[in-house]
């Protein structure tokens, strides 16, 4: 594809989306959507950051009532608040901000760090892969499990890549999240890992974003190895995937 | 203002990674997601310039609210219920299983690897 029409592939993305979002529509579900999230924001934080009621369970729950009650499609709706998929592209490239802030962590730790990260990167997708493999789940299933232990966004774009599906990657991740950040404390205790960075590098690394706030909760040194973990295994997983499959 | 203005130009600094990407993707064919591509290119900006303050006050809200913007993909799913539904156990096998599996076990890692080190310094 030459430049141009690479370019001109971007304009009409974007034209299409603009389009959506300044409809009568457009603007009304985005608002539903919005509406919902800050009820879902209010409820987590009056359930003390409980896992179970996770700012998306809760929106989609909204959300996917009121397209039900309005008798809307949900392809409608994806496309009158396409925008809000689309936001996901920018959200992804700033997840380079907190893997550059960390950065000089991942120098001073050097090897025990990448150690770590690659024991839960490479750990996760395949015992869950080897599960789905050994079960007889159909193939785009299987390689959708790949993804599930790395942060949402880039899940998405990698499944999309190996033939995987990218609306159920979001939904393995999210309870790949859930579950990890709710069996944590018995977890640890069994295995007895007790050092608040290794709690954190764990947590980050196979349960992205929702290990990564419990991790926070935990301590501040927790947070920050698990965002680490986070960040690192996300890249790593979603650059080496596509080019191996 | 001057918040409004580095607002204004971080999110210029993400659109064009983000663009950028997206082309070198669709012109080269790589084999890597665009919005990937783009975070590569982002963290490459931000090394070469030693940091930027306005890309990480646009891209703070965009990380902090990020859930949100997964609403129309995770919704999308009802699509593939019939699926799930039939392997809804070899998935929750895969999921909750070896979730606590590899949670526990890289923890373990960690610990020995990691953490030993971490005390050794301090």
């Amino acid at each position: 594809m030459t430049l141009a029409q690479a370019l001109l592939q971007i304009g009409a993305d974007v034209s299409r989306v603009a389009d959506a979002t300044f409809s009568v529509a457009g603007l009304q579900w985005i608002l539903i959507t919005l509406v919902c999230y800050t009820a879902a924001l209010a409820l987590f934080r009056l359930a003390g950051g409980s896992p179970w009621l996770h700012p998306l369970v809760i929106t989609a729950t909204g959300v996917g009532m009121t397209l039900y009650l309005t008798e809307t499609s949900i392809a409608d709706f994806q496309t009158y608040a396409g925008i809000i998929h689309w936001l996901l592209g920018p959200a992804t490239v700033a997840l380079a901000i907190p893997m550059y802030n960390q950065w000089q962590q991942v120098r001073d730790l050097g090897w025990h760090l990448l150690v770590s990260v690659m024991a839960g990167g490479i750990l996760a997708p395949l015992l869950a892969w080897t599960t789905l493999y050994l079960l007889d789940a159909p193939l785009a299933l299987q390689m959708t499990m790949l993804v599930k232990s790395i942060t949402t966004p880039l899940a998405m774009e990698a499944s999309a890549n190996i033939g995987g599906v990218p609306a159920l990657a979001a939904v393995f991740v999210i309870t790949t999240g859930i579950v990890g950040a709710v069996v944590t404390p018995a977890v640890f205790h069994i295995f007895r890992v007790t050092g608040a960075a290794a709690q954190g590098v764990a947590l980050g690394t196979v349960a992205h974003a929702v290990g990564t706030a419990k991790a926070l909760q935990m301590s501040e040194q927790a947070g920050a190895m698990a965002t680490l973990g986070l960040c690192l295994n996300g890249i790593v997983t979603a650059v080496i995937l596509p080019l191996m499959l | 203002m001057t918040v409004l203005i580095r607002h204004l130009l971080g999110w210029t600094g993400l659109l064009l990674c983000y663009f950028a990407g997206k082309v070198l993707v669709l012109m080269w064919e790589l084999p890597l997601p665009a919005a990937l591509t783009g975070l590569l290119l982002m963290l490459l900006m931000l090394f070469v310039r030693g940091g930027a303050v306005s890309v990480a006050t646009a891209g703070a809200p965009l990380l902090r609210h990020m859930s949100v913007l997964f609403v129309p993909a995770v919704l999308g799913v009802g699509v593939y219920w019939q699926s799930i539904y039939l392997h809804g156990w070899a998935l929750a096998a895969a999921i909750v299983g070896t979730t606590v599996v590899a949670l526990g076990l890289t923890g373990l890692v960690a610990q020995r690897v990691l953490q030993r080190r971490l005390v050794q310094t301090e």
